[in-house]
């Protein structure tokens, strides 16, 4: 047993070492690879990036409201009575002022992206007393909150890095009003930093909505108070109320872009496929070019296994160094890059693409699956090859 | 034997090798084929707008209302040739998720300005006559297999009727017909007078406002008297030619183009390393053999013809299969695709673009081998023996 495990690894070094007589073909299948690998990383840091700025963005104990079937902010609307009723339903959490709660309106507006230079959607936001604090991870850092009553915006870090226009100071017209930028914040990555906050009260006023809402957000008081928000509603008919924890309603708007994983997949398999054809290709090249010495060998003892495994090898080495490059030339080229997207509420979401350790390990596994599939049939005809034949050649 | 049985022979003498060569290409040009359909998706709604025809929205954003007012007032404007207005439905079929993309617009002017649609004289008649008439385009009909006459339920995910409800009942009057096929049509059409009247909110906004010029020159001076008519006034607008703003929609998804291109590139470098190398070694495998037809007389342009003829005949064999099996998978998921991607064909630009890539792989692939092979040196070759 000793001998064979010798012979496996003689024929292994040996293989190892005559890599650098096949260079070309060699390098080629371990480009192919790293091209792959880099492919599949690239798609996976960008859905997932979007995910971990969407996950990053919901409490567990805050919890929003929307108008019954309308999915998302911007197709949402309540009115001011809805506001007063759910503020004395039981399980929203109080403090001095009385229940924390914030009546929300969500306005779209035009920001121009800095790497097109083309219009693009953003969210003005206008908030209650309460919405600020109500958000997870969020602190002014320069400038100061806007005044109720005055047209006063301040605006997320996302915001700033993507889209020109916005620093603090500067003023902006929307219809026939101007409004001015007098703070920033920061929202530790989520999708609030890819927004603009303003008074409630002024943007109603200053877009003509009475005293209308699209969305209601209120700090819950227990692990139950949800229920008993949509018993509330439940009891009275003249509230028709979805409800939801801020954390179910951003993780749903994330499933599209949760796609983009998949298509990475799908378009990384199609590619291996190729990749696949190549290693195929220049591992029976390099057997045939071995043939003299493998059939030596089998002359002299070798087992058929031996030079199985030595090929085995060669084709896992030459993968795996790949696999190892792709994930490289993806991180170098990818992790933390920032952009934007369309997101669910039709308004431009700032993310970073993220390349996990999860995408690693999946990177890393793909190449060892083109290394083994595309070894294991040349090694095959090397453990079987005819000595006679070898020789004669 | 002509020259050709000897090409065809030297490509299929490793049967393995030839087939996995084709794989690899046949891989990377159904990726090439699908992702340029896709991307030409993307990119209909610039390039198949009119030339003529521009959008007025709101300055702030085109989701902001505007005055119905405005219309008559852009009617004015020297230059404009037609003018009508739509707003934004929010539609859906039955689940949210099946969205009915439905424009609430006026009947009597919305087809002088998209003019690159037809309606059947009698559908368009009967449709003006039935407030609760709705023309559904020829893609929605294909794909629910809708028919003129039917009632179909559309619900809104924005607006509500007096009685709470939010869903609305029309009659299908007429198709809306293509003059070109990759037009795009799946969307469907209401009376805006109907829908205003019937929704909770009511009043007399619009959500924008398609005109056309009287000559695609007077483009630019238009969009600056539209603007410059409303510029300090509550509602300011901003208007630009169809293909601009669909093209900035698009950039709001991010750069689509890029990404799709990005990916083609590196399957097509991928593979131009696999079949290089691969050709490569296959006429290094053969020197002696150049050298014996060397010696009986080909010449040295002949064996280089030869060699090149053969990796393009690969490339063509691989490619080829590869952009039919993209058109067909294309095939096969448009039914799908129909809401997210409405003008989803594999056309003849990706066709062309498609063999220009077989040749350019062919050529690229081949002429290192085939320049070898010309400068082959027959004494040298024979001799290593």
């Amino acid at each position: 047993m000793g001998s064979l495990f010798a012979q496996i690894s003689a024929v292994v070094k040996m293989n190892l070492l005559s890599l650098p007589k096949r260079v070309g073909s060699s390098l080629t299948t371990l480009l192919a690879v790293a091209i792959v690998v880099t492919v599949l990383l690239a798609f996976m840091a960008m859905g997932q990036g979007f995910q971990k700025t969407m996950a990053g963005s919901g409490s567990e104990d805050v919890a929003i409201m929307l108008r019954g079937g309308s999915a998302a902010e911007l197709n949402s609307g309540l009115g001011g009575d809805v506001y007063t009723n759910v503020s004395s339903s039981p399980g929203i959490a109080k403090d001095e002022n009385g229940p924390i709660i914030s009546g929300e309106l969500y306005v779209v507006v035009d920001g121009v992206k800095k790497s097109s230079q083309t219009e693009a959607n953003l969210p003005l936001r206008g908030i209650g007393p309460a919405g600020f604090s109500l958000r997870k991870n969020i602190s002014l850092i320069d400038g100061r909150m806007f005044e109720e009553g005055k047209t006063e915006i301040i605006v997320g870090t996302s915001i700033l890095s993507q889209f020109s226009g916005f620093e603090l100071g500067s003023k902006m017209k929307f219809g026939a009003t101007e409004w001015t930028v007098v703070g920033v914040f920061d929202a530790g990555g989520s999708v609030f930093g890819s927004e603009l906050l303003t008074d409630v009260r002024t943007l109603q006023a200053q877009f003509n909505r009475g005293n209308s809402y699209q969305s209601i957000r209120v700090r819950l008081d227990g692990p139950e108070a949800i229920q008993k928000i949509r018993d509330f509603i439940e009891s009275d008919p003249r509230l028709n109320l979805d409800v939801m924890t801020e954390q179910a309603y951003y993780s749903d708007q994330s499933r599209d872009m949760g796609r983009l994983v998949y298509m990475g997949w799908g378009l990384a398999i199609f590619m291996a496929l190729g990749a696949l054809a190549g290693a195929l290709n220049t591992m029976y090249t390099s057997v045939e070019a071995k043939a003299v010495e493998i059939a030596t060998l089998r002359a002299i003892g070798f087992k058929g296994i031996s030079a199985f495994f030595g090929t085995l090898v060669e084709s896992l080495v030459l993968a795996i160094i790949g696999g190892v490059l792709g994930t490289l030339i993806a991180f170098l080229l990818f992790d933390g890059i920032s952009t934007s997207t369309m997101g669910g509420s039709f308004t431009q979401v700032v993310f970073d693409f993220n390349v996990s350790a999860d995408a690693f390990k999946s990177g890393i596994i793909l190449a060892v699956i083109i290394g083994l599939v595309g070894g294991f049939f040349p090694a095959w005809r090397a453990s079987r090859m005819p000595l006679l034949k070898a020789f004669s050649s | 034997m002509n020259n050709f049985t000897l090409v065809r022979k030297n490509l299929t003498r490793n049967k393995l090798r030839l087939f996995l060569n084709c794989f690899a290409i046949f891989i990377a040009f159904l990726l090439f084929g699908a992702l340029g359909a896709i991307k030409n998706a993307f990119d209909a709604g610039v390039e198949l707008s009119a030339d003529d025809r521009l959008v007025t929205v709101n300055k702030i954003n085109f989701t902001q209302p505007l005055p119905l007012a405005y219309v008559n007032k852009i009617r004015t404007l020297e230059g404009v040739k037609d003018v009508t207005w739509a707003n934004w439905f929010g539609g859906y079929y039955q689940e949210p998720k099946n969205q009915l993309m439905t424009f609430a617009v006026d009947p009597e002017s919305y087809f002088e300005v998209y003019d690159d649609v037809v309606v059947d004289e009698q559908e368009l008649e009967n449709w003006k006559k039935d407030r609760q008439g709705i023309l559904i385009g020829e893609r929605i009909a294909n794909a629910r297999g809708w028919k003129v006459g039917d009632r179909i339920p559309v619900s809104s995910n924005i607006f509500s009727k007096h009685d709470g409800s939010s869903t609305w009942d029309f009659n299908i009057s007429g198709i809306v017909r293509p003059e070109n096929p990759q037009t795009d049509t799946s969307y469907t059409l209401i009376h805006y007078k109907y829908f205003m009247e019937t929704q909770i909110w009511g009043g007399d906004w619009i959500g924008w406002i398609p005109l056309t010029t009287q000559n695609p020159e007077l483009n630019e001076e238009v969009s600056r008297a539209v603007d410059k008519m409303f510029a300090n006034s509550p509602a300011e607008t901003e208007t630009s030619t169809e293909a601009q703003f669909s093209k900035a929609f698009v950039e709001q998804m991010g750069d689509i183009g890029f990404i799709i291109m990005s990916v083609v590139m590196a399957a097509f470098f991928t593979i131009l390393l696999i079949v290089g190398n691969s050709m490569w070694q296959s006429i290094k495998e053969r020197t002696s053999e150049i050298a014996v037809l060397k010696t009986l007389g080909f010449t040295a342009e002949k064996v280089f013809a030869m060699v090149l003829a053969e990796s393009f005949l690969l490339a063509a064999l691989g490619g080829i299969l590869g952009l039919g099996g993209a058109w067909l998978s294309i095939k096969a998921i448009t039914p799908m695709t129909q809401s997210i991607l409405p003008a989803l064909v594999l056309g003849h630009q990706v066709f062309i673009s498609g063999l220009m890539f077989i040749a350019i792989l062919g050529f690229v692939t081949g002429i290192v081998p085939a320049w070898q092979a010309m400068k082959l040196n027959t004494i040298e070759a024979l001799s290593r023996r």
